[in-house]
């Protein structure tokens, strides 16, 4: 298939990812504007989950490239160019961004997402944010102005440094310039750092500052962890949807395959690994103050187990002991249908886990008078699913826009070859 | 001394690796099962020139994991639950959380247990004495020298016949080892 047909097919394929997403993108929108005005705060945390799945997916691929990178690993050359076009994504992503952060700056509807940006919000339980001793102690980190300050930081290192991997791969395709490849090398180590930091900032900021008085010391990792199997089961689906389309037909082979494969076993073990020592830790510790996160994901103030135990318990079975069973196949990674079918299940389970990390929270119980809360359960609106579809298809758009930009792999890095001969 | 010089069966060297990987094709192909290849690097793809089948040890592994996984539960609940209740930090007796880093840890342990014993059972080792030993230009194998051999037990082998047709695929250096 000529080069031409394949940059039609992708275009076109672009266009239809646009109109869907800004469809999408405009019924959550609706949603957003209408839970504004009225206060209902689920819609923006629609919004929020949209843009946390489609961000997720590209950190972890940043991850991966620089972890690339750094480890001088020749084998993903031609899966590396994949991801440098997914990250035309994240300025997308910053835009989306951008409503959420404007409702900060409102007058009366400021801590409408994030309870503790208005002071003078109630707790669930008496007495509003201001009051709240732990907000105090907080608030030299959790307040208004370094919260803008830390959510633009965080866009700006991520699209920082993505962009730079970008231009100096395309630019070794048309220069042929090795100096490009130690660049890179030496900004990813650099840039592994500042992911980390920076993605745990987003990650406590966005996520976890939802319910501000929890306190967890792996949250970060819990999000890297995820991001890297989203990113994984993304980049096989995209892969092996680009190689029947023609487009790396012939270049991608089993072995490529079966590494990406191995990698997702490897990262179901480690979320895990990690989701696991969270909870362990905090239920062997005991302490009210951090056991609470995990008490509303379980039951309702008067014991009954509420819609968030079967969802835990989704996580369990669905998110760790499925996929890792199935993926300890050696066939499961190398039958085409089959990994696409466990990345599209780690997908799904991977959204139902940023449910499960947002949605809930405490509420006031307006009949118990201060000695019970309500907690928000588990429910998909379509709200939910235009977010992610919407964001989705505007990042999908950027991903063909951007293949016009440079060949389908790095035709002239120094390890391409290694990489076209790659066996298992 | 009748029985020492039993035919173990020829080797025959091969002069660059593309060669050897396909000798090692048509001795797969004309039906051989009882051979091997010998070289000092792994050579890619060899397995598949072979007609091996997938290694086995996956099977060791996960029978392994499993093993320690219940072995640690059912330790833990026999400490723990039958044997000497003890109330820890005001956690029951059982239960799948507090223990789980000792069923982890006995699932790992014993996972590579399994694989390092699985390596040995599929390998055949550990194998005090091979007659391929016996010959001064296997030894080369640890050099450069590429070698196949295929044995005498092979239902195929017949000591002209092999001899040609290692010949004929390329083969030089061809020597008759005993057993």
């Amino acid at each position: 298939m000529s080069t031409d047909a394949n940059n039609a097919s992708l275009n076109r394929f672009g266009s239809i990812a646009l109109i869907v997403g800004l469809v999408g993108l405009a019924i959550a929108g609706l949603g957003f504007f209408q839970g504004y005005n009225s206060g209902d705060v689920r819609p923006l945390m629609s919004w929020l989950m949209g843009i946390a799945f489609w961000l997720s997916i590209a950190v972890g691929m940043l991850f991966l490239t620089q972890i690339w990178y750094v480890f001088h690993a020749r084998w993903p050359v031609i899966i590396r160019r994949q991801c440098e076009h997914s990250f035309a994504a994240f300025p997308v992503l910053f835009i989306l961004f951008l409503p959420l952060l404007l409702v900060t700056f409102s007058g009366d509807q400021a801590g409408l997402l994030w309870k503790w940006l208005d002071s003078s919000n109630q707790l669930a339980s008496h007495g509003t944010v201001g009051d709240d001793p732990l907000y105090q102690w907080k608030s030299p980190y959790l307040n208004h102005s370094f919260f803008i300050i830390r959510s633009v930081l965080v866009f700006a290192v991520f699209i920082g440094i993505s962009y730079a991997l970008r231009k100096l791969s395309f630019d070794t395709d048309k220069t042929g310039n090795i100096n490009n490849t130690h660049i890179a090398r030496r900004l990813s180590s650099a840039g592994l750092f500042l992911c980390a930091v920076f993605a745990t900032v987003g990650a406590i900021d966005w996520f976890k500052s939802l319910e501000y008085h929890w306190f967890s010391t792996m949250y970060g990792v819990w999000f890297f962890a995820a991001s890297m199997r989203a990113a994984l089961s993304a980049l096989i689906i995209l892969c092996i949807v680009l190689a029947t389309r023609g487009y790396l037909k012939g270049i991608l082979k089993q072995a490529h395959r079966y590494d990406i494969g191995c990698l997702m076993l490897t990262f179901t073990i480690f979320w895990a690994y990690i989701s696991f020592s969270q909870y362990f830790l905090i239920y062997n510790a005991n302490i009210p103050e951090e056991t609470f996160w995990y008490i509303i994901r379980e039951k309702n103030f008067n014991g009954e187990l509420n819609s968030w135990w079967w969802v835990s318990m989704g996580l369990i079975f669905g998110h760790f002991l499925t996929p890792f069973l199935i993926l300890l196949w050696y066939k499961t990674k190398v039958v085409v249908w089959r990994s696409v079918a466990i990345a599209g299940w780690i997908l799904c389970f991977h959204l139902l886990d940023l449910y499960w990390n947002i949605v809930p929270g405490k509420l006031a119980d307006p009949d118990a008078h201060g000695a019970g809360y309500l907690v928000r359960q588990f429910s998909v609106n379509i709200f939910d699913i235009a977010a992610v579809i919407g964001v989705g298809g505007v990042c999908i758009w950027a991903f063909c826009n951007s293949t016009k930009k440079a060949e389908a792999i790095p035709v002239r890095d120094p390890n391409i070859e290694n990489s076209l001969n790659y066996v298992e | 001394m009748a029985e020492a010089e039993q035919s173990y069966g020829l080797i025959a060297s091969f002069k660059n690796t593309a060669s050897f990987f396909h000798a090692a094709e048509k001795v797969r192909d004309a039906g051989y099962k009882k051979w091997d290849t010998y070289s000092s690097f792994p050579v890619h793809g060899m397995p598949e020139a072979q007609g091996q089948p997938r290694s086995k040890v996956p099977i060791f592994t996960f029978c392994g994991g499993i093993t320690g996984f219940i072995i640690g539960t059912l330790m833990v609940w026999y400490m723990n639950y039958f044997d000497y209740p003890l109330i820890v930090g005001g956690k029951p007796f059982f239960s799948p959380i507090f223990p789980f880093p000792i069923m982890y840890e006995l699932t790992i342990l014993l996972s590579a247990f399994g694989t390092l014993g699985g390596m040995f059972i599929t390998n055949l080792l550990p194998q005090h004495y091979n007659p391929l030993f016996n010959s001064a230009k296997f030894l080369e194998v640890s050099g450069d020298r590429l070698v196949i051999a295929i044995e005498s037990r092979d239902p195929q082998y017949d000591p002209q016949a092999t001899r040609s047709f290692l010949e004929e695929i390329g083969g030089t250096d061809i020597e008759e080892v005993n057993a």
